[in-house]
């Protein structure tokens, strides 16, 4: 019969195998980096949740990069080069063809184009001011580049409006590139869009190599060039190397480190075999399971998965140091450990983090497979003969019995005051931070490359900027111009470029009673130039001639509308919304603007503050899960459950206290190292509370093993350079020391 | 307003011309022919010719290039105008109203236009050469010069340039491509080594 079973899960893991080997062969197993799919989907605005999609979407996938040199026409030539590489893989990179915006398409739209500078103008300035204009450009030594003759634009409102519109980029074309100058270089700008999608790690595999070739190959054109690159795949490649490296190191040491340790304390290679074998199907099958179910699994998915191997070994190490029992009287403590650990896990499912729910599925699943492993397994392979603790082993185990035990009298009770002052004062002093920011960690070469280009584009800022709502297009366009006014500056807006119907009306009205009314500038320019009222009246009825009313859906018509298009959102759901970008830092408040149908979204605090109220709810989820888990122990422990959840409770208070005094800010993640801190102390609460029922089960020794081990892989995790993981690590680092120190001051005083 | 940028650019390339000299063959001939002090000042009589206006719009004023710090443009009849031009910013006064004031960073091709300009003034004509196509002879110690945009685009909007002159750039003749003309004669120039 237990053969029997045994060899049914043989069987599955060998169909896991086989499903992995398909995996890979197939070259199927993608994995997600992308840090911000950890946050749940915002389901309280859906435009605003649209609205940051849509900007997120139009920037992932762009990968702009800027040569320079001194001498345009080496960067001119560096870029070629750049460019005959990049376009060998027309599969992976497109590159973005400049080609020349005809601005002639707004000619029948100009009487009601203005910039608000040109309606302060005509409002306030007097007639003679526009003559006075007309003639230094009727005199001006050339009249040179201008749309048309003289008389369709004769005091420039047009050329000023066209010129106004080019100056929201300083990039040029130059020579069929794009040119942006810089303090000493001239600058080739080259825009490409990735062909398949940036979080993809096969993507960054092969994207990333195309590139450092390019670069080379420019590099190799001129090596004074200087080169700036910006894209999502960048920083996203930079991250999921780091976590490659990080998750090789953690798996080998603290693989190594359990290797050494179980030598010690078995000096037998087979249950270093057997806790792997464990580990690895617990492994296989989370894997298995997850990228089935979820088809995509998040690369902190994984990490965290590496930290599963330091629970899943609590099985292996307690079956294994409790080998000369019967496998009956182990049962109660491994059910009730796994319960335990999957009953805390339950409460990260419940979580809205998407990311949590994979770790919690992932996590979860391991241990049942890793715990299927000992309970069908390790029977057939384990005998009272053949695993033998080592005599360094037995004194170890020997030495619980002169640790100090809690008893309620008056030593008892100081202690308990001292720890409620030191906890008291350590919470008291606890701050909190929820920056997203915090949770990454760009190299600080990707992150000045950034900061150079936005400065040399003078990008606007893609995580901040005004949503603008409305029931029509054009009540959106008339908010924008609202919230323009009270901008002043700074901004990149579709009403810049498409007026509402409303405002187009009243630039043309200024304009007809501002200068081409009767003896008005006009016709005082037509008798300075020697010229009649016939002529006068020609240019006026050309000029009004050129008043067609211009809707976004002409406008979106044109080529020149190409790269505004990422500003206007259209119809969601019922209402019609568009994006006002913003540019630089040195703004106005932009929280003090209340205009109806305007609102401020900034993307970096909105997804901190999702972080903050996650923290807290992960909070609760861990206090649900110990009065879950108390319930569970009372069935088996009644008045003495207590004893079991002590442990974990003082290592995780003693931890936040720490924290306060070290003034390191409590993070999202420190707290969800509390919630592992609980599955493991409930274990070691669980091996002691089962040795008063089960003597010689070496307890102690399990603990001591587990809690060494598991410090081992999660005290790397604290060496991460990723910051979340650090912040982990780092808390399980001190609750693990703490709760291994804890765990025997509570065990029972007196047998069965 | 800012319409005169444009122009003004245009004008730019016009001065830069007029004030040095030019690579290539014939070219190089013309050059060593052209007087290379520092500082050149002098008259002009600018004559326009319209489509659409019937009369030649005439005007006159001084005008100063100086290799280091920049060109004055002053045009003094019918009515008084100053264009100022430094390494990194244009501005127009009209009487005592600054009207316009462009720096290369509001519009990166003020900048790319001086540094044509002031590296022609240094005696770097890789630039400029670059930018159009040169073709120029010599008779009886007068030379003329006609320049064409290389970039399609460009010379779509200049149209045609010519120079003459022997010493110094003595009338500069633009055909645009809509069919406005101007011609531009310098006088009375002199150097102040």
């Amino acid at each position: 019969m237990r053969k029997c079973f045994a060899l049914i899960w043989l069987f599955i893991i060998i169909l896991l195998l086989a499903y992995n080997i398909d995996l890979i062969k197939n070259k199927r197993m993608t994995f997600n980096t992308n840090i911000l799919s950890l946050l749940p989907a915002d389901q309280q605005d859906p435009v605003i949740q649209t609205a940051t999609d849509h900007m997120f979407n139009a920037v992932s996938q762009q990968v702009a990069v800027l040569i320079g040199a001194p001498n345009w026409a080496d960067a001119s030539r560096a870029a070629d080069a750049y460019l005959a590489v990049i376009k060998t893989h027309p599969d992976l990179i497109q590159t973005t063809q400049y080609s020349n915006a005809d601005l002639t398409a707004f000619d029948k739209y100009r009487l009601g184009l203005l910039t608000l500078n040109q309606e302060e103008l005509l409002k306030n300035q007097p007639a003679s001011y526009w003559t006075n204009i007309a003639l230094g450009s009727l005199y001006s030594p050339v009249i040179g580049l201008k749309l048309g003759t003289w008389q369709d634009d004769p005091f420039g409102l047009f050329s000023g409006w066209l010129q106004a519109r080019a100056q929201e980029t300083p990039v040029r074309p130059r020579d069929g590139k794009l040119f942006v100058a810089g303090k000493k270089n001239n600058y080739a700008v080259i825009l490409m869009t990735l062909q398949k999608p940036a979080f993809s790690m096969s993507t960054q595999k092969t994207v990333m190599p195309l590139l450092n070739q390019a670069e080379q190959a420019a590099q190799s054109s001129d090596p004074n060039i200087k080169i700036i690159s910006t894209g999502v795949i960048l920083h996203a490649a930079a991250a999921s190397n780091e976590a490659h490296k990080e998750m090789s190191t953690i798996a080998v040491g603290s693989l190594l480190g359990i290797l050494l340790l179980m030598w010690l304390a078995f000096r037998s290679f087979k249950p270093l075999l057997l806790i792997g074998l464990s580990i690895s199907v617990g492994c296989l099958g989370a894997f298995s399971i997850c990228e089935y179910l979820l088809g995509e699994l998040h690369v902190l998915t994984l990490v965290f998965g590496a930290s599963l191997i330091g629970i899943a070994q609590d099985y292996a190490i307690y079956y294994l140091c409790s080998a000369h029992q019967e496998l009956k009287k182990l049962w109660p403590g491994l059910i009730l450990t796994l319960t335990a650990a999957l009953v805390g896990y339950t409460g990260l499912a419940l979580t809205p983090f998407p990311g949590l729910q994979q770790m919690a599925l992932f996590s979860g699943l391991g241990l049942i497979f890793a715990w299927l492993t000992v309970i069908l397994w390790f029977p057939i392979f384990v005998t009272p003969n053949t695993i033998k603790v080592t005599n360094l082993a037995k004194k170890f185990d020997n030495s619980l019995s002169r640790w100090p035990l809690f008893r309620f009298n008056k030593k008892g009770l100081l202690i308990i005051l001292l720890f409620f002052i030191f906890i008291s004062v350590g919470l008291f002093k606890l701050t909190v931070s929820d920056d997203i920011r915090s949770l990454q960690n760009p190299s600080p070469h990707l992150v000045h490359d950034q900061i150079k280009f936005s400065q040399l584009l003078n990008a606007p800022t893609l995580v901040q900027f005004y949503l603008v709502r409305g029931d029509s297009e054009q009540m959106v366009l008339q908010r924008e111009e609202a919230l323009k006014l009270q901008l002043k500056t700074g901004y990149q807006a579709i009403s810049d470029w498409v007026p509402s119907i409303q405002r187009q009306e009243t630039n043309q009205l200024l304009i007809k009673q501002k200068l081409l009314f009767n003896h008005g500038p006009l016709d005082s320019l037509a008798q300075h130039i020697g010229e009649n009222s016939t002529w006068s009246q020609k240019v006026k009825n050309n000029l009004l001639k050129s008043s067609t009313l211009l809707t976004p859906e002409l406008f979106f018509n044109m080529p020149a509308s190409q790269p505004l298009k990422f500003l206007w959102l259209g119809k969601i759901n019922n209402t019609y919304a568009s994006i006002v970008a913003v540019r630089g830092l040195n703004h106005v408040t932009h929280t003090d603007v209340t205009l109806q149908g305007v609102q401020w979204v900034d993307k970096i605090s909105a997804i901190s503050s999702v972080l903050g109220h996650y923290r807290k709810y992960m909070g609760h989820v861990i206090l649900g899960a110990y009065g879950a888990i108390l319930i569970l122990l009372f069935t088996r422990y009644r008045f003495k459950a207590w004893r079991v959840l002590m442990p974990p409770a003082l290592a995780s208070l003693s931890t936040l206290a720490i924290f306060g005094f070290l003034g390191i800010p409590l993070e999202l993640f420190h707290v969800l190292a509390l919630m592992l801190i609980l599955g493991l102390g409930v274990d070691y609460g669980i091996f002691l509370q089962e040795q008063s029922r089960l003597p010689n089960n070496q307890a102690w020794l399990t603990i001591g093993l587990s809690a060494i081990s598991a410090l081992l892989s999660f005290g790397l995790l604290g060496l991460s350079q990723t910051p979340p993981l650090h912040a982990f690590g780092l808390t399980m680092f001190l609750g693990l020391i703490l709760v291994g120190l804890i765990a025997p001051i509570f065990r029972n005083t007196n047998g069965y | 307003m800012k319409k005169f940028m444009k122009k003004l650019i245009f004008s730019l390339l016009l001065l830069i011309f007029s004030g040095s000299v030019f690579a290539s063959a014939p070219i190089a001939q013309i050059q060593a022919m052209l007087d290379k002090s520092p500082i050149l000042c002098g008259n002009f009589n600018q004559t326009k010719t319209l489509i659409g206006i019937s009369k030649p719009l005439l005007s006159n004023g001084t005008f100063c290039v100086n290799a280091k710090t920049g060109v004055v443009w002053k045009t003094l009849h019918p009515f008084p105008n100053t264009v100022k031009l430094t390494r990194d910013d244009i501005t127009q006064i009209q009487g005592n109203q600054t009207v316009m004031q462009l720096s290369a960073q509001q519009e990166p091709v003020v900048k790319m236009i001086n540094s044509v300009l002031f590296s022609l003034l240094a005696g770097d004509f890789s630039q400029l050469d670059k930018t159009f196509i040169l073709n120029g002879n010599i008779k009886n110690n007068t030379w003329h010069v006609s320049l064409v945009a290389r970039d399609k685009a460009l010379a779509k909007v200049i149209g045609n340039i010519t120079l003459d002159g022997n010493t110094h750039v003595n009338k500069v003749m633009i055909h645009e491509s809509n069919g406005d003309q101007t011609l531009i004669t310098f006088s009375d120039i002199k150097n102040h080594a």
